[in-house]
């Protein structure tokens, strides 16, 4: 709980610092802008779009469930990156108790999507591509792609999930777990909130 | 490194987009062909002009086209970006963002094409042929491209863009002479420079000549040049271009 109220604090103070860059790169843009000079208003109109990246990850962070199960967040892997001009924001929570471990890693704008896109919606791919570890299943009404692999001894399995949500890639690894586990933990991931903010 | 898998994951994805779409023809013709078949209906010759295709749909055989519209008002867009942003709608900032990037992009490629001459080696500018594309990826995908030409099929062509993706890859070329030198015994393939930028030329039969220069971090200046009597001519027409302005226009150091 103490973690939990760290990282809240921690997000808002940062929260308010972003807000102060956009104003300020927004500022750059406009004076730049009126005295004709283009190549400073395209700089400074990508950093305001990279501060609103962030601000978009920041928020998406809060939508996240503060507990995994029984998996509590680790704080200090709360990640959010803004890549302008290629894709957008990349997210990323880890949660964890005893040993075992859950990421989700959000991608905006991902050039990834297009490809899970052809997979989850031409059967005749899907079928070429399917080494009998992957499926194609549904998470609160999306199409998602989950896959088995290899877990930390021969008798358990990690599994990870990818949900395309527009231009978006959400990417939910579980250690240790069982096909219906993750399926189950994923149901707590607000997804049509999260697509909301990041479309 | 990382751009390479991604740029390579992207081409993937369209080549296998490109492969569907072949195999999805195919299919409809060989359907096709079996159902004339059936149906007693003679096979084309294909030759002559066919008022359908094999689906029985009639051919486009013209229309109006879309309309140019205005590019995104950049100041409107950045006062929208700064409402969205204090009402919290941060979808609706980064659309007004991309907007007004876009915008400055396209201006910035009319500055660009303004700047270029009338005339090139006695090649007169076709101004019909004038694009300038941004695709609001941020700087990215600008394109800006212009063509000059004579009666006689012989062709210049500039394209003046920002190849953020492939940039790594073109630098190694530009700093890696020896895996130039490495292509076969004929050498059209070369490094040269260009008012003092380092620069690759090419030369194949069916296109000409092919003229890179890189500029910068990531913007690059392509010139092609169809029935060129040689390298020299390509050199001097070449030459004839404001490089460090275009350097200049772009922010490139």
């Amino acid at each position: 709980m103490k973690a939990f109220i760290t990282l809240i604090v921690v997000i808002a103070f940062i929260s308010t610092g972003v807000a102060q860059d956009f104003t300020k790169a927004m500022a750059t843009a406009k004076t730049a802008y009126g005295a004709g000079k283009l190549e400073q208003t395209h700089f400074a109109l990508q950093q305001a779009m990279q501060e609103v990246d962030l601000i978009i990850g920041k928020e998406v962070l809060k939508l996240l469930p503060p507990k995994m199960d029984a998996m509590d967040i680790i704080a200090k892997e709360d990640n959010v990156a803004s890549n302008i001009g290629y894709v957008g924001a990349t997210i990323h929570r880890s949660y964890e108790k005893g040993g075992r471990k859950a990421d989700i890693s959000i991608i905006s704008n991902s050039p990834l999507v297009a490809m899970t896109n052809t997979v989850l919606n031409t059967p005749l791919l899907g079928g070429m591509m399917n080494d009998g570890k992957t499926k194609t299943v549904k998470v609160q009404g999306y199409k998602a792609r989950l896959e088995k692999q290899a877990g930390s001894t021969n008798d358990k399995n990690d599994y990870e999930l990818q949900i395309p949500l527009g231009g978006a890639l959400i990417t939910f690894k579980v250690d240790d777990c069982t096909d219906t586990q993750i399926l189950e933990f994923a149901e707590t991931i607000p997804l049509q909130k999260i697509a909301k903010l990041i479309q | 490194m990382l751009c390479f898998l991604i740029a390579l994951m992207v081409t993937n994805t369209a080549s296998s987009q490109g492969f569907l779409k072949k195999l999805k023809d195919k299919v409809n013709k060989a359907v096709s062909k079996e159902v004339d078949k059936k149906a007693g209906i003679p096979p084309e010759t294909g030759s002559g002009n066919s008022n359908s295709g094999s689906s029985g749909n009639p051919s486009n055989k013209g229309g109006g086209g879309l309309s140019n519209t205005a590019p995104p008002d950049v100041k409107a867009q950045m006062a929208e970006a700064e409402t969205a942003h204090a009402a919290k709608n941060y979808s609706d900032v980064r659309y007004s963002l991309q907007q007004a990037l876009m915008g400055v992009e396209i201006q910035l490629g009319r500055q660009i094409l303004k700047s270029l001459p009338a005339s090139v080696v006695a090649l007169n500018v076709d101004t019909l042929q004038d694009i300038v594309m941004s695709t609001q990826w941020g700087w990215s995908n600008l394109n800006i491209h212009r063509v000059w030409k004579n009666n006689a099929d012989k062709q210049l062509t500039i394209t003046v863009g920002n190849a953020g993706i492939y940039a790594g890859l073109a630098a190694l070329y530009f700093s890696n002479a020896g895996m130039i030198e490495a292509n076969g015994a004929k050498q059209n393939f070369k490094q040269v420079r260009v008012k003092g930028n380092k620069a690759i030329i090419q030369y194949e039969d069916s296109k000409g000549y092919t003229l890179i220069v890189s500029i910068g971090q990531t913007s690059m200046i392509v010139w092609e040049c169809i029935n060129f009597a040689n390298e020299q001519e390509v050199m001097t027409a070449a030459n004839t271009f404001d490089i460090d302005g275009i350097k200049k226009m772009l922010g490139e150091q």
